[in-house]
């Protein structure tokens, strides 16, 4: 069994557990099993931009440091970090990229690691699982392992801003990507493009003004409805966090009768796999993925 | 456009030096194409659009360029810095007018005032990455 050192980051031990459980059941049979850091930390969700904050990048580069070490006890481990939250990825990949070019930075951070015994090694490289699974499993793979064909499922990808952006931390092509697509193709379910793919959720306005995040999610889930879609598949737990629960209280606003389940890639890539439903945590989800899987006979 | 626009006094100078300094990005380079603004996905929402910002710094207008709503309404997607033809990180200028304000008057908004309810609700990501905005 390949394994590979996971970082899960905050929110998929909250907000987003059927998305770590559902991933990790899948990672198993894939023959890429995600196993958990022992010891992490918040990576602090968002890169600083800033040029003269290194404060900021501390918590980062000690993810990168605890996995190497971790990676150690693993079997046939490749020097990555694997991730889910495309916030974390997208974090971590770019601090990794800015202390492998810039000495100054990284032996100032070394200094605050040391007092924990800590060092970060080089040669450490960050993947998304989407990343892993596209380029070490591979779609062929993915698909032979399914037993229920998504039949019935009209999906649009929902990328968000995370996945890719900016250039060093991008999980592919940033304008034209295509990885959510040949997965869910891969598992039987009819893709639906929508040109909103990357059209801002409002990310963490949902804190400080939910009004940006309601005019945009609207906007967002109203073309999934015209293109006659029938879900939407995600890879960030605040994406999902803000089209679930703020679609829900729309629902409410303005009576719609159609509301879209967002689901994670990895939740119906569990149910393609016949993974009993209840790892997927849909009773976390404010719009119920199970009515539509009953109506399509995919719940069991 | 009027002269009478330009600034160039030893603070708007300074407001400049500052602002690049914390970016990381050279303000000149932009030759204000508007490509920034057309993607942004909160244009609509901001009083000033993000060339028009840049613009003003260029012009030395620092009371303008802080009084507006624009960098507070970026939620740092990055659509803007992967698409301006003059490979300026233009989200990075975003976070340094912030950064420049949210270092002499820390906060934003006010984490205190957050209702119980609201803080178990949110995910920690939302929680975490708005208060990194917002609070010096
Ligand atoms: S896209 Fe770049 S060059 Fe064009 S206006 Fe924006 S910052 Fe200036
Ligand atoms: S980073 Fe900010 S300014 Fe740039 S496109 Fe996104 S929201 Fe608009």
């Amino acid at each position: 069994m390949v394994q590979y050192s996971y970082f899960p980051g905050c929110n998929l031990k909250t907000n987003a557990k059927g998305f770590e459980k559902s991933a990790v059941a899948v990672s198993k049979k894939l023959n890429a099993e995600l196993v958990e850091i022992p010891n992490w930390n918040c990576c602090g969700t968002v890169h600083t931009m800033t040029s003269d904050n290194l404060m900021k990048r501390i918590a980062p580069v000690r993810v990168l440091s605890r996995s190497r070490k971790h990676i150690e006890e693993l079997e046939d481990s490749p020097n990555e970090v694997a991730t889910l939250c495309s916030m974390c990825n997208s974090t971590l990949k770019i601090v990794n990229k800015e202390v492998k070019v810039d000495e100054d930075k990284l032996s100032k951070i070394n200094y605050q690691l040391e007092e924990d015994e800590e060092t970060y090694a080089e040669d450490m490289e960050v993947k998304h699982f989407l990343e892993i699974l596209r380029d070490s499993v591979g779609y062929k793979n993915i698909a032979k392992k399914v037993i229920k064909e998504l039949k019935g499922i009209k999906v649009v990808p929902y990328y968000g801003c995370m996945l890719l952006h900016p250039e060093e931390a991008k999980i592919d092509d940033e304008e034209m990507p295509s990885v959510l697509e040949y997965l869910m193709e891969s598992l039987g379910a009819e893709v639906i493009f929508s040109p909103l793919f990357k059209f801002c959720c409002g990310s963490y306005h949902i804190v400080d003004d939910e009004t940006i995040v309601d005019s945009q999610v609207s906007k967002i889930l109203q073309d999934v409805r015209v293109k006659g879609a029938n879900a939407m598949v995600v890879a960030c737990p605040l994406c999902a966090y803000n089209l679930d629960y703020q679609q829900k209280k729309l629902i409410k606003q303005t009576g719609e009768k159609n509301p879209i389940p967002i689901f994670y890639f990895s939740q119906l890539m569990a149910i393609a796999m016949g993974e009993p439903i209840e790892i997927n945590h849909f009773e976390d989800h404010q719009i119920d993925p199970r009515k539509l899987l009953k109506e399509l006979k995919l719940e069991g | 456009m009027s002269y009478e626009y330009i600034k160039f006094g030893k603070e708007e100078r300074e407001f400049r030096e500052k602002i690049e300094e914390i970016s990381g990005e050279n303000v000149f380079s932009c030759y204000q194409c508007g490509k920034c603004s057309a993607g942004c996905m909160f244009s609509d929402k901001m009083d000033r659009t993000v060339n028009q910002q840049i613009h003003r710094i260029q012009m030395g207008q620092k009371e303008k360029v802080l009084a507006a709503n624009t960098h507070w309404i970026c939620a740092s997607c990055l659509t803007c810095s992967v698409r301006c033809p003059r490979d300026i990180d233009v989200a990075a200028i975003m976070e340094a007018i912030r950064e420049y304000i949210l270092r002499e008057e820390p906060e934003k908004i006010i984490v205190s005032e957050l209702p119980k309810e609201v803080l178990e609700r949110l995910p920690n990501i939302a929680l975490v990455g708005n208060f990194r905005k917002m609070t010096g």
